[in-house]
């Protein structure tokens, strides 16, 4: 924070600078690098960021500065939107503004914040640089991991300080730092104080010349090491101040005292000021003539309390700030605040309404502090920034008394805000609060709005007899009664009480019909549709489901029919196991709202549905190609958190470790700011990659982590980890690499503990959890080395079953293995093991495909005509690389340059869609490519 | 210089804290290791007060793993974390330590500082060491917890339940470890009044941390604030510090 060229010598930090600049030149594949430096204090976290930023725009970074504010109230995003400012200008200011202002929804908003980060940077890597990052609001926290998951496609470092005091408690960036640490492309450096001998080297620096050993021992002493503190003793060293002042505040305040009048009020007025200050709205506050200011402020800075850059006034270091406000009086520092609030309204334009509620505040004016805070509310909000819209609002609380009419509307305001940002218990005091009031809203409402708050706080029971009391209240209108009713349904099948929820919701949907909104007709009938459906009564269900899917339609609104069609997806590729239809209502409702031009956060998971589903039915290409058209939708939040992972199964599948390991950082980089049924996913992939990779012991890790953070009733969950598990065992036995018995036994444990408890699941849970069971033994034996086909052979019956090629084919791999080790049933195993590749290939799973050539070659048998029997090694560049493809997967490929769609070719060709997704597995994997682009751009080349 | 706090082990106690465990397999792991190290601090070795809490410690986040492992806990998510951010606590305050940095807490620092001697006995060692993670660190680490999760301090949650149950592992930990450590006529003592020493140390387990619980939700209520938040963690820090300034006084002997 001290002002450029101001600095005294840099010591002890030369290996800590070089270190930060290669982590941050070093982005990886990910396109993205972070260091966030903490330490106490003074310990010259800013200088070190001063430095770095210097030194990255020297080599062509183009460089982005912004400081967090400590008023604890700051506007949403506020250090990045102050950066862009900063860096473009005033022209920039209101575009920046609007643009936010504008965004349809969160997502938007974090998108359009990276457009204008693309657009500054150009072809230049962009360095972020953000001070005193302890202070950012949580909209910033989101828009920095959104950004280090390289989701806004800005390849962009960031470097960011934090005080480590503020990590001490219970800050939110403590785990988020935690969470981040393990990442490659994460630095968190710990800046610790300087040494004795560092300290002699700085204080020897400051004196010039010979400093007693003693002395700048003794400087040592005092300051801790801490560069701030060490470098003004050392000062007061040269000046000859024998006695060195015990406390930073007896420095400061000796110097307060030297300064002459002028600047004496100068350096007060800045301690009560938000930085930067402005020149014009100190010289409104000081109140001196214009010259007399000047030689004020040169004052001031000469006495090294205050600096100055392109946008005003700062005080040097924030130590000093501290030291001063305690000095002023609490009567000057109200009239400091008044001026400052007068000053900020005198001033044309829009004011900022965050600093404006600050000062008024501390003026002790309350009255005059109400309309800015509430100004300050609406416009967090429409920035989707509800943390911070909830603080405002609460302040407005504190600023009303208790008689005062303002207050009912506040506190339902703060009600709901509390509950947008998730905090529950504090929405339902302020409810009850508004309850207790004599202009309170009727009963029904507090009912249902107390309900709602329950339910979401997850305090089922009590929310469901809020409900209840909501749809018995006198003054219940028919829209609550209907809206009530639908989310009482809904309610009782997230609680698997189908036959109440069917009831309900029957109830509600009559309601709804006369009286109700789309909203509410939609969420009744997603009620009874699943409620039918897990009563074994699907095809009702179904229709019901379709059914609001129509009244959606009717409606066009995007939240209503996003809702809607997400409903349809889930239940078909849930429960029904419908898997290709479930598929193509995903896709056809994320086509309706992209041309309806809403609902963007449906969209993403309607695509994400899409993608898994055709993982699920080895339609990888497909998968792909679903997966890249969402991203470039640019999804935020819990939606990019299931793309990314949706893609980093998939890549996991085709062989694409690296990338694949790029998209599970990224995850994890969202993850950090919370998300906990996320977790698991990803530490089963993690697992996989691990697996692929041959890191046996990073697998084994990855799921006895999972173990232990899985509910015991988490059946399924706890399949895929068993599985993932034993699986990880077995290959690290066939490896030749030690097995973990200790892992092997509590991973029986939890196969015991759902075979006991797959009894009492649904028809749809126990499927799957039976055909985890099957792979669980089956991997069991591998690791006993007993070569058993059996289970094997079950576990691939089941899975085709379930129309899952990939888990089928990988069993059948086993079979034939088990088989041909034990050299019985030669044919049979001989068929599967070509059946196992024919799959393999049509996917591109390329990793699993040479693994079975490889055991095909062990075993000396033959794949297919047109296949060697050696493990793929084909040769890098062949002349004719379309020389390899059949006629038929050459006219396939010819329309694929061409464009065309896996439909529109199969009706050209009269073959059948899945056809041509077989045909283009085999081409992808004769030209080594994963992608219908590179393969058309292979074709063209040739062509 | 940095003075060698840790004498002989001064490297090896650094680099094991570079380490940063992020799930209760690598706490329990990160804890062993710390044991082997612990007992090679001269001048006491195996007897050091910290050795003695981080024993307790060990056995404790075991006994954890095992319920996680055997699916005992409601929510297991919550109760991992809790488990890893509340031993990052203890990891944070002796990183500090090592570095001699002022931001070590009083609570810890005291018992830090009896390493070298005088000699303590080891049940009140191992209970200051209790005293310092549940009275300061644990109501912390509950609300950060909480906070990642997205989720509120409410009594009677499943979350409360977990935590509850820990209770039972102290309860189960307390007493064998005061066992392990009487020589033979400190048994016969012990099996005369052993029920009542036991039910008071079960009792002061379980007291500090229902009062731990209750500060969280304290603490969580002004988490945003971070002038109050930091009152309250001095003020937690003092009357903790002065607890085990008490425990680790010849006064405490009567424990053992």
């Amino acid at each position: 924070m001290a002002s450029q060229g101001d600095d005294g010598p840099l010591v002890g930090r030369t290996d800590t600078l070089a270190d930060i600049q290669s982590d941050l030149r070093n982005v990886g594949s990910g396109g993205t690098a972070a260091v966030f430096v903490t330490g106490e204090s003074g310990v010259g976290k800013s200088r070190l960021l001063r430095e770095t930023a210097d030194a990255l725009r020297e080599t062509g970074f183009a460089v982005l500065s912004g400081t967090c504010l400590d008023i604890g109230d700051a506007s949403p995003l506020h250090p990045v939107l102050q950066a862009l400012r900063r860096h473009g200008g005033a022209t920039n200011t209101t575009a920046t503004s609007t643009a936010a202002a504008g965004a349809d929804d969160a997502g938007a908003l974090l998108d359009r914040v990276s457009h204008d980060l693309r657009a500054i940077a150009g072809d230049k890597p962009l360095l972020l640089v953000l001070d005193d990052l302890q202070w950012a609001d949580r909209s910033t926290r989101q828009l920095l991991l959104y950004l280090l998951a390289g989701l806004g496609d800005v390849r962009i470092s960031v470097l960011a300080a934090i005080r480590a005091e503020a990590l001490h408690g219970t800050h939110p960036l403590r785990r988020v730092l935690a969470e981040l640490r393990r990442l490659r492309s994460v630095r968190v450096v710990d800046l610790a104080p300087l040494n004795q001998d560092q300290t002699r080297e700085l204080v020897t620096a400051i004196v010039g010349g010979n400093v007693a050993i003693e002395d700048a021992d003794r400087v040592y002493k005092r300051s801790g090491g801490n560069p701030f503190v060490a470098e003004e003793l050392a000062r007061d060293l040269r000046d000859g101040q024998v006695e060195l002042s015990d406390t930073l505040r007896e420095i400061f305040l000796t110097r307060v005292d030297e300064l002459p009048p002028n600047a004496h009020q100068v350096v007060h007025a800045m301690a009560a000021g938000v930085e930067p200050v402005d020149h014009a709205v100190l010289a409104r506050v000081v109140k001196l003539p214009e010259d007399q200011l000047l030689e004020a402020i040169r004052v001031a800075v000469a006495h090294r309390f205050v600096s100055s850059d392109g946008d005003g006034y700062r005080l040097r270091h924030r130590l000093v700030a501290e030291v001063l406000e305690q000095e002023v009086l609490p009567a000057e520092s109200a009239a400091l605040h008044r001026r400052y609030a007068e000053s900020l309204e005198s001033e044309p334009g829009e004011p900022d309404h965050a600093r404006l509620a600050h000062h008024w505040q501390r003026a002790g004016v309350p009255s005059r502090a109400l309309p800015p805070v509430v100004a300050a509310a609406r416009s967090a909000e429409a920035m989707y920034g509800f943390a911070e819209a909830h603080r405002y609002w609460s302040i407005a609380l504190q600023l009303v008394s208790e008689d005062d009419a303002d207050r009912t509307p506040l506190l339902g305001n703060a009600a709901e805000s509390a509950h947008q940002c998730g905090e529950h218990l504090l929405a339902l005091s302020r409810l009850e609060e508004l309850a207790g009031r004599k202009d309170a809203p009727g009963q029904g409402d507090l009912h249902l709005r107390r309900a709602r708050y329950l339910a979401a706080a997850g305090r089922t029971a009590t929310a469901e007899t809020e409900y209840e009391l909501a749809l018995e209240s006198a003054d219940c209108t028919p829209q609550l009664r209907a809206s009530a009713a639908a989310f009482l349904a809904e309610l009782l099948v997230q609680l698997a009480r189908y036959a109440d929820a069917h009831e309900r919701a029957r109830e509600a949907l009559e309601l709804a019909a006369v009286q109700g909104t789309t909203a509410d007709l939609v969420r009744a009938s997603a009620a009874l549709g699943f409620s039918a459906a897990f009563r074994e009564d699907p095809d009702a269900g179904l229709a019901v489901i379709r059914h609001a899917v129509e009244i959606a339609e009717r409606s066009g609104h995007p939240d209503d029919l996003g809702v809607a069609y997400l409903h349809l997806a889930e239940l078909l590729t849930g429960p029904l196991n419908s898997i290709e239809e479930g598929i193509l209502v995903a896709r056809r409702g994320a086509e309706r709202l992209s041309t309806l031009g809403g609902g963007r956060a449906h969209q993403s998971r309607l695509l994400a549905i899409a993608a898994n589903g055709l993982f699920r039915i080895g339609q990888w290409t497909e998968a792909d190609a679903v997966l890249e058209a969402a991203m470039r939708h640019r999804p935020s939040g819990a939606e990019a958190v299931e793309l990314l992972l949706a893609r980093c199964r998939l890549l996991v599948g085709y062989g694409d470790l690296e990338d694949a390991a790029r998209d599970l950082d990224s995850a994890a980089t969202l993850l950090a700011g919370g998300g906990a049924r996320h977790v698991l996913p990803m530490l089963t992939l993690r697992a996989g990659l691990a697996m692929w990779l041959g890191e046996h012991a990073d697998a084994r890790a990855a799921v006895q982590r999972g173990l232990t953070e899985t509910r015991s009733d988490d059946l399924v969950l706890l399949g895929v980890l068993a599985w993932h598990g034993l699986r990880a065992e077995a290959e690290a036995h066939a490896a030749g690499k030690p097995v973990d018995q200790g892992a092997i036994r509590r991973l029986l444990m939890v196969r015991d503990r759902m075979a006991s408890g797959a009894g009492n699941a649904g028809p749809a849970a126990r499927a799957i959890i039976d055909a985890y069971l099957d792979l669980c033994a089956a991997e069991l034996s591998r690791i006993e080395g007993r070569h058993d086909p059996e289970p094997w052979a079950r576990a691939a019956a089941i899975w085709d079953r379930r129309q899952q090629p990939y888990p089928a084919a990988y069993a059948r791999l086993r079979h034939a293995e088990a088989s041909l080790q034990r050299k019985v049933r030669r044919a049979a195993a001989v068929t599967g093991l070509r059946q196992a590749y024919a799959t393999a290939t049509a996917m591109g799973a390329r990793p699993f495909a040479a693994e079975i050539v490889g055991i095909a070659h062990r075993f000396r048998v033959v794949l297919a005509d047109d296949m060697p029997t050696v493990p793929m090694s084909l040769p890098d560049q062949p002349v004719d690389e379309l020389a390899l493809l059949t006629g038929r997967e050459r006219e396939v490929l010819a329309a694929v340059a061409e464009g065309l769609t896996n439909r529109e070719i199969g009706e050209r060709l009269f073959i059948s869609e899945r056809t041509v997704g077989v045909h283009l597995g085999h081409i992808f994997d004769k030209l080594q490519v994963r992608t219908r682009v590179q393969a058309s751009r292979v074709y063209l080349t040739a062509a | 210089m940095t003075q060698a706090i840790w004498g002989p082990v001064q490297q090896e106690m650094s680099d094991l804290l570079k380490r940063h465990p992020d799930d209760v397999p690598g706490v329990v792991d990160q804890l062993t290791k710390l044991q082997e190290v612990l007992c090679r601090v001269p001048p006491l070795l195996n007897s050091n007060p910290l050795a003695d809490f981080n024993q307790l410690y060990l056995t404790i986040t075991e006994n954890v793993l095992e319920r996680l492992y055997d699916g005992k806990f409601k929510d297991p998510g919550f109760l991992s974390r809790l488990d890893v951010e509340f031993a990052a606590r203890y990891f944070d305050a002796l990183r500090y330590w090592t570095d001699g940095s002022p931001a070590c807490p009083g609570v810890w620092a005291g018992l830090f500082g009896r390493i070298p001697g005088p000699d303590a006995r080891p049940l009140p060692s191992a209970v200051a060491g209790v005293n310092a993670h549940i009275n300061f660190d644990l109501p912390f680490a509950l609300v950060t917890t909480f906070d990642h999760l997205g989720t509120d301090p409410i009594d009677g949650s499943d979350q409360h339940h977990d935590y509850l149950q820990v209770n039972d592992i102290f309860n189960e930990e307390i007493p064998g470890l005061r066992r392990g450590y009487l020589d033979r006529w400190q048994l016969l003592i012990d099996t005369m009044n052993g029920e009542l020493d036991d039910w008071w140390q079960g009792e002061m387990v379980e007291y500090t941390r229902n009062v731990a619980w209750r500060n969280s939700q304290k603490i969580w209520a002004i988490r945003h604030d971070m002038i109050a938040l930091d009152k309250q963690r001095r003020r937690l820090d003092d009357t903790a510090t002065g607890l085990g300034k008490l425990l680790l006084s010849p006064f405490a002997d009567f424990l053992q």
